[in-house]
């Protein structure tokens, strides 16, 4: 019986022959993410329990992108109690204020991740690494048993598999394929694909695959993960394989990806017509909540964000810029730019797109999470509407609590921002 | 405490908390600002829980009362506050459904919890006397004499809660194996 990619990476990392869904087993991870929420928690409570060291340090990386520039007291604290966990611990991979970006999208671009890799992190979100066609699984504050242990006991998931057909209409991104599908898949079995995501792998598959460079592969995780799917897995093209190897200095057959067997067992079959996807709006809410954007043009906005760990690649920040060349954001309307990575605020720097944006009246950011982040800044008063790329929109999340807050891909966040209210993408060129 | 596996109480007798379907953590079990805080103290989590849905519930809940609710309790973001605050107040909980990653979430921070009980929401309202045995089940509604076996906590996770969570497992590995791996 043949294995899925996501089995035969956990087989791997467990040192086992193969495994099958609803086992539990121990992986050992290739890599330990933990974002600048979780860290002060982990050593507080191994502190507590007078446990002073963390297993296979060299494994651990310790980001920071949910409080880059520390707003509060507070977060100033944690910055110290961070630092000095990295020093006690002696983490070497550990990227402190203005050093990395978003954990969830730089080691892509720095080819950090490698296919096949089992990774271990707090946040749902390292799911992106599915867009490298590694395996990376949600632990949250059980981390911290990760850090201890070296391992976590872990349920190997079922896998779902969905072929994308034909080609995406010009205006529409991987990002409006991700609030679509998660839309379809919102409902469980009583949704319209009929069929439970929650805890299962999202395996992509098909010939509309194939023009999702890297980025737009990274959009295509980021929706499926708010609805519970535990990973979203893309098979890595040979262009994708050219970019990690480039990226890390490797040359291709040095890397090991892995792909599913011909008779590997999936959960369902499902399929999804890329060509005949409009450019979708998640209402405020839940990313799920996916409508056809000409269902809510016109509505104004006051405030607007393009970054996230959905859309904040370098090709994302490329796309953003030439809606915006030459254009202006709308009076009354402020618009948050967020990159990725120090590397990408580099490039656009260097190649002088951060003009752009800057002459089009966009507010640039730190490299992190940025508002999505979750009230720590760019926050919106009473009554106000957002759109952006963030990854979730419920109520409250960048502000107050009747604050609405849409969301859409980097071009029509980027549109809507010029005309002040929420616009089809088509309707500028760009 | 006590590693004793008899000494530990399974049953809980109390009274039942009833909340309904598709109820997420942030907000609705718990406010936002104790989750985005990371917060993980008891004592701060404990006078905020469910204070958006039911401002009343921090007042009539006693320990050993059991929370009962329907489909898809935690969906969203699998954050842990609200279980904190739960297990630190003696509450068992008793759902129709529940997020794996929720799940696992909150038997990570050693509540007592049955997230497949699947109908009970039609087996109690708020107010009545429950007895449940979360150890073989066993489901109890006094007030409405009703009966039903339902999933218990799998043997697998029983220490898990048994120790109060994911710290009382570490503190338990450490002790009889990993500090001896480390010298």
């Amino acid at each position: 019986m043949g294995m899925t990619a996501t089995e035969k990476i956990i087989a791997r990392a467990c040192g086992l022959a193969s495994v099958k869904p609803g086992d539990v087993v121990h992986p050992n991870p290739d890599l330990v993410f933990l974002h600048d929420g979780q860290v002060e928690n982990s050593k507080k409570m191994l502190d507590e329990l007078g446990i002073d060291r963390v297993r296979n340090a060299d494994k651990v990386v310790f980001v920071t992108d949910h409080e880059v520039i520390y707003t509060t007291p507070r977060a100033a604290q944690r910055g110290v109690n961070i630092r000095s966990a990295a020093k006690t611990w002696k983490i070497r991979n550990f990227f402190d204020v203005g050093q990395g970006g978003h954990g969830h999208v730089f080691p892509i671009e720095t080819g950090m991740v490698m296919p096949g890799m089992f990774i271990f992190a707090n946040d749902m979100h390292v799911t992106n690494f599915g867009s490298v066609g590694a395996f990376g699984l949600r632990a949250g504050s059980e981390v911290t048993s990760v850090l201890a242990m070296g391992t976590l006991w872990t349920l190997v998931p079922k896998s779902v598999r969905l072929t994308l057909n034909g080609k995406l209409r010009p205006g529409v991104y991987g990002r409006d394929v991700g609030f679509r599908v998660s839309k379809h898949l919102a409902g469980g079995t009583k949704g319209d694909w009929a069929t439970d995501i929650t805890y299962r792998v999202l395996e992509l598959a098909g010939p509309g695959l194939d023009e999702f460079a890297l980025d737009q592969r990274v959009a295509l995780c980021n929706t499926p993960t708010e609805i519970n799917a535990i990973n979203v897995f893309v098979p890595p093209s040979k262009a994708v394989l050219e970019r990690i190897a480039a990226a890390s200095g490797k040359k291709v057959g040095d890397l090991a990806p892995v792909y599913s067997d011909a008779d590997a067992q999936f959960e369902a079959d499902l399929s999804f017509d890329l060509s005949a996807l409009e450019p979708q709006v998640a209402l405020p809410g839940a990313p799920e909540n996916a409508v056809d954007v000409s269902t809510v043009v016109g509505k104004a906005v006051n405030h607007a964000y393009i970054g996230s760990c959905g859309s904040s690649m370098y090709e994302d920040m490329v796309l953003a810029a030439r809606v915006l060349r030459g254009r202006k954001v709308a009076a009354g309307t402020r618009l948050f730019v967020v990159p990725g990575s120090v590397q990408t605020a580099k490039r656009l720097a260097d190649e002088g797109l951060m003009s752009v944006f800057q002459e089009a009246g966009a507010i640039m950011l730190q490299s992190g999470c940025g508002p999505c982040a979750g009230g720590v800044l760019g926050l919106m008063h009473s009554g106000e509407v957002s759109i952006s790329t963030a990854a979730t929109n419920g109520a409250g999340r960048m502000g107050a609590k009747d604050s609405e807050c849409y969301l859409g891909s980097p071009a029509t966040v980027a549109v809507s921002a010029v005309a002040g209210k929420i616009s089809d993408p088509r309707s500028l060129a760009y | 405490m006590s590693d004793n596996k008899d000494d530990f109480q399974w049953r809980l007798t109390g009274k039942c908390h009833k909340f309904g379907h598709d109820m997420g953590h942030d907000g609705p079990v718990m406010n936002f600002k104790y989750v985005i805080d990371r917060v993980t103290d008891p004592a701060i989590l404990i006078p905020h829980l469910f204070e958006e849905s039911d401002p009343e519930f921090r007042t009539r809940a006693k320990p050993g009362d059991i929370i009962i609710a329907g489909r898809n309790f935690g969906k969203g973001k699998a954050h842990v506050q609200g279980y904190i605050a739960m297990q630190a107040m003696g509450i068992g909980m008793l759902c129709e459904s529940m997020p794996f990653l929720t799940y696992r979430g909150a038997i990570s921070v050693g509540l007592m919890l049955m997230a497949e009980c699947a109908g009970v929401s039609d087996m109690a309202e708020g107010g009545d006397d429950i007895d449940v045995d979360f150890s073989t089940g066993r489901f109890v509604n006094l007030t409405r004499d009703i009966k039903h076996d339902f999933p218990p906590i799998p043997e697998g996770l029983r220490d898990t809660v048994r120790l109060g969570g994911t710290k009382g497992v570490l503190q338990h590995w450490w002790e009889t194996e990993g500090r001896k791996a480390a010298a």
